[in-house]
């Protein structure tokens, strides 16, 4: 009796591979919660459904083949197979779901750019109706603006008109005569510096002045020795202009030797009127007055 | 006094089980396409973009194709008709993570890009 149950024991052993209720395999109850809760997963089932039904269809194959009494081996590589398909449908929405972010955001800035683009318009219609309204003022007031800018011009030809400039087309010009200067030299007599001290006192009244120092001879000697001397004695007006706190950047020295007499050479009075120096004072920057 | 015949059932039982074994191992035939089809799959994810953002699951396909040629050089046909197919699926599991990730950075500059933008309009229109 107990020899029976022995061999039967053994038998039955050795069909177990057959039965028709195989053990529970781990592996396939792992792939198959996995792909059940995914299948509650909105966003998968919505972004990924082709991709999730693949999953689903290699978990019925892994349970099928647990059913038929494949070998644990084969269960557990195909339950592996379900689980990464399904690992691969949860990339593929995540994907998607990414792409339809940026998609948005691209519409949202595409959106946000008309929408300034409007208010740019309406930004820059409302900038030139202010602008027109300034313009109309200004126009107003420019008559007044500029009746005061020819007051103060007046006012700048009467001062220098005191120290005998005269009004040209170049602008007011002074002119220090050659006797100011040593004969054929570039030194400034005493006469010559009062008339600085009284130049420099016009500079520091009329702070915003600028002038331009011209020197000139007449046509005896060489020309380059002339050039060279009306360029000493422009020099020598400047330095002494400088001297007394005139800024070195409101003047400005042109040495323009014999090339443009006021008199006739020929005669010695007229070659004296020629040794001159001229101090030009151009119209200021603020002044619109034609010259 | 029957302890022959159970000797005897045992042997025989033995005997089957290692017959069918082996004639399993032959039946088994050689992975030629699951082989080919696990090549081209870890080559195509074989990119830099991958290896950047899914290191750990391409090295898994990677392996996994490897131990597969080898277990086709010891004539283990099955094992490597399985590793083939689990190189395959790891390798697209590389790929789609790559591109998850990719995707997911993009998705954040845009919406970045957006919110700077939005700021700089807001600031505009504040002036």
């Amino acid at each position: 009796m107990k020899n029976r149950l022995l061999i039967l024991a053994v038998v039955a052993a050795g069909l177990a591979a057959c039965s028709t209720v195989p053990d529970r395999n781990s592996a396939l109850e792992q792939a198959r919660s996995r792909v059940n809760a995914a299948s509650a997963d909105t966003q998968l089932t919505l972004l990924a459904p082709e991709e999730l039904k693949r999953a689903s269809e290699s978990l019925r194959v892994a349970d099928q083949a647990w059913r038929a009494g494949d070998s644990t081996r084969q269960v557990e590589h195909l339950a592996y197979l379900a689980q990464q398909r399904l690992t691969i449908a949860q990339h593929t929405a995540s994907s998607r779901a990414s792409q339809a972010i940026t998609a948005g955001a691209a519409a949202e800035r595409d959106g946000m750019r008309l929408t300034q683009r409007g208010q740019e318009a309406d930004l820059a219609k409302q900038q030139l109706a202010a602008a027109e309204a300034a313009a109309q003022r200004d126009k107003a007031s420019g008559v007044a603006q500029a009746e005061r800018r020819d007051a103060r011009v007046s006012e700048l030809e009467m001062q220098l008109k005191a120290l005998n400039a005269k009004k040209t087309e170049r602008g007011m010009v002074l002119t220090l005569g050659d006797v100011l200067f040593d004969s054929g030299q570039a030194r400034l007599l005493a006469e010559g510096s009062r008339n600085m001290l009284k130049l420099a006192d016009f500079f520091r009244r009329n702070p915003r002045s600028a002038a331009s120092i011209e020197g000139h001879t007449d046509s005896v000697g060489g020309a380059e020795a002339n050039l060279a001397l009306s360029g000493q004695r422009a020099q020598a007006v400047m330095a002494a202009l400088v001297g007394l706190g005139v800024p070195a950047d409101h003047l400005n020295i042109k040495a323009l030797g014999e090339a443009m007499p006021v008199a006739d050479n020929g005669t010695p009075a007229g070659r004296q009127i020629n040794r001159r120096v001229e101090i030009v004072f151009a119209p200021q920057a603020d002044e619109v007055s034609q010259r | 006094m029957n302890t022959h015949r159970l000797k005897h059932a045992r042997q025989l039982l033995l005997a089957l089980t290692a017959a069918l074994w082996l004639a399993g191992c032959a039946s088994t035939p050689v992975p030629v396409a699951e082989m080919a089809v696990a090549e081209a799959a870890v080559k195509a994810a074989s990119t830099s973009s991958t290896s950047e953002n899914a290191p750990a699951e391409l090295q898994r396909a990677s392996s996994k194709l490897a131990t597969a040629r080898q277990a086709l050089l010891n004539k283990d046909n099955e094992q490597a008709r399985i590793l083939a197919e689990q190189a395959q699926v790891d390798a697209q599991v590389a790929e789609l993570q790559a591109q998850s990730v990719r995707s997911r950075k993009a998705a954040q500059e845009s919406q970045d890009a957006a919110r700077v933008l939005a700021e700089e309009l807001q600031r505009k229109t504040v002036r």
